[in-house]
């Protein structure tokens, strides 16, 4: 059989300390600043779905008091309208980093940003 | 080379290791949020433990109602005509507790003012911004509802003031706690989170770390720190962020000091934290309202008053304090941030 895999060369050294050098880098810079990469959307008692944060994409999600309009833009997230009284949940505004989260009581629709690592386990709010 | 390879397909088993054993299920009760988290049970028997928790919170926001016909609106009517009702053993120990906390509080916590938080426009589902009319609050104070009005005799109550309304709600979230760390245990369920609109108690840990609970920044969508929650302890915060309205650039919240009539505006948020006891749910709840209502000067002496030792403040321009006694158990989202320690004797 013929030997695929013979003995690195100084380019292949090369090639790997670099990427270790980037994986080094890429894990510094994206998790320290906890950059959420998926939506979950609650609605009452049920998990409506998970998105990609990353992409445009306008969410109508149905409840007690009506639609929860929900506006995903390239790594953010928001409540751009709703059918409550309040509005607190329209009043958060943008989110984007990893373990924050958006909750509109009265129409019971929650979001929640999920990063690579889960910085707590529930949220004393 | 193959020694790389090796190296590589190690981490992408790794990266595939099976699925933590963490059941999480989040529903709407007591006008809030309830997420209840369950470690180390198949899923199958960490929904029953967790629906059976539910179905007790139903009941109980059912019976405890302040609003809406209740065992507890039974009652209100009842004091309102100076009559006495018929109650139920656990209603009966829920009142009787109240009234020695709101003693211990010299009145600040006072669940007898539900006609002060009902003119308010608290008592409600929506809150509206509205002008107050003032002789009316004045009035519903001079009144003095107080517990010790209260009287239970022979699974009857009535009151010697007919000005007490009761709303359980500074209590009944923290009672719910405690209730459903009981229900856990006689599940046989050994580490789990609940947390009920901002109190949370733990029991057991998160696999091989304890449970870590996020302390929401009052102005701003995400946590301001996070604290790990060793085994029985509780969390509770009070703040002014979740039931309010602004009118004429004040904001009005639902903490509404018993002798004054109107809501606190001088704090943002308090959180306090419970050494495990009997009634750590209900302390979680009611032991932060005696500060976030007194005086900034009087707030340590509120604590002291409520055996608090574990606290963190928030005043109302977003200065933090802490006691010494909780500065070992948090780590803040930003390390930088000017934080005031104070030393409790």
């Amino acid at each position: 059989m013929t030997k695929l895999i013979g003995k690195p060369l100084l380019g292949d050294w090369l090639v790997i300390i670099a990427s270790i050098i980037t994986i080094i880098f890429l894990f510094k810079t994206l998790w320290s600043n906890e950059a959420a990469s998926q939506l979950k959307i609650r609605q009452g008692d049920t998990v409506i779905g998970s998105y990609d944060l990353n992409q445009t994409r306008e969410l109508h999600i149905h409840g007690p008091l009506g639609d929860s309009h929900i506006s995903i833009e390239q790594g953010k997230v928001r409540f751009k309208q709703s059918p409550c009284h309040n509005q607190y949940c329209v009043h958060q505004g943008w989110l984007s980093r990893a373990g924050q989260v958006a909750i509109c009581l009265p129409n019971q629709v929650s979001l929640q940003l999920i990063g690579e690592k889960k910085p707590y386990d529930s949220l004393n709010y | 080379m193959r020694y790389v390879l090796l190296l590589l397909s190690a981490l992408l088993l790794l990266s595939c290791s099976p699925k933590e054993p963490l059941y999480n299920t989040q529903t709407y009760v007591f006008g809030t949020l309830v997420d209840i988290s369950i470690y180390g049970e198949t899923d199958a028997h960490a929904q029953s433990a967790a629906n059976a928790i539910i179905n007790h919170y139903n009941k109980l926001h059912q019976r405890l109602h302040a609003w809406q016909p209740s065992e507890i609106s039974k009652i209100n009517d009842a004091f309102s005509v100076g009559k006495s009702s018929s109650i139920k053993a656990d209603v009966a120990q829920m009142i009787q507790q109240m009234t020695t906390l709101s003693t211990q509080s010299h009145g600040a916590f006072n669940p007898a003012i539900g006609h002060l938080i009902n003119t308010w426009g608290f008592q409600s589902d929506a809150f509206l911004a509205k002008h107050v009319n003032a002789a009316k609050i004045q009035q519903l104070v001079a009144k003095n509802p107080q517990m010790i009005d209260i009287v239970i005799e022979n699974n009857n109550i009535r009151s010697n003031n007919p000005a007490v309304k009761l709303d359980l709600g500074g209590y009944a979230k923290g009672y719910a706690l405690d209730l459903g760390l009981q229900t856990l245990r006689e599940h046989h369920v050994q580490h789990a989170l609940i947390n009920i609109g901002g109190n949370i108690v733990a029991l057991g840990q998160h696999g091989d770390r304890p449970w870590r609970v996020g302390i929401q920044h009052p102005r701003q969508p995400n946590a301001i720190a996070s604290i790990a929650l060793p085994s029985g302890w509780a969390i509770g915060t009070s703040g002014d962020y979740q039931r309010f309205f602004d009118l004429d650039g004040k904001r009005y919240c639902h903490l509404i000091n018993p002798s004054t009539g109107y809501p606190a505006q001088h704090t943002q948020s308090v959180t306090v934290m419970i050494p495990p006891q009997q009634n750590a749910g209900v302390l979680s709840d009611v032991a932060s309202k005696p500060i976030f209502l007194a005086p900034k000067n009087k707030r340590l002496a509120a604590a002291k008053s409520m055996n608090i030792e574990r606290f963190l403040i928030i005043g109302s321009e977003g200065k933090l304090q802490i006691s010494q006694q909780m500065q070992a158990y948090i780590d803040w989202t930003n390390p930088k941030q000017s934080v005031e320690v104070v030393a409790i004797d």
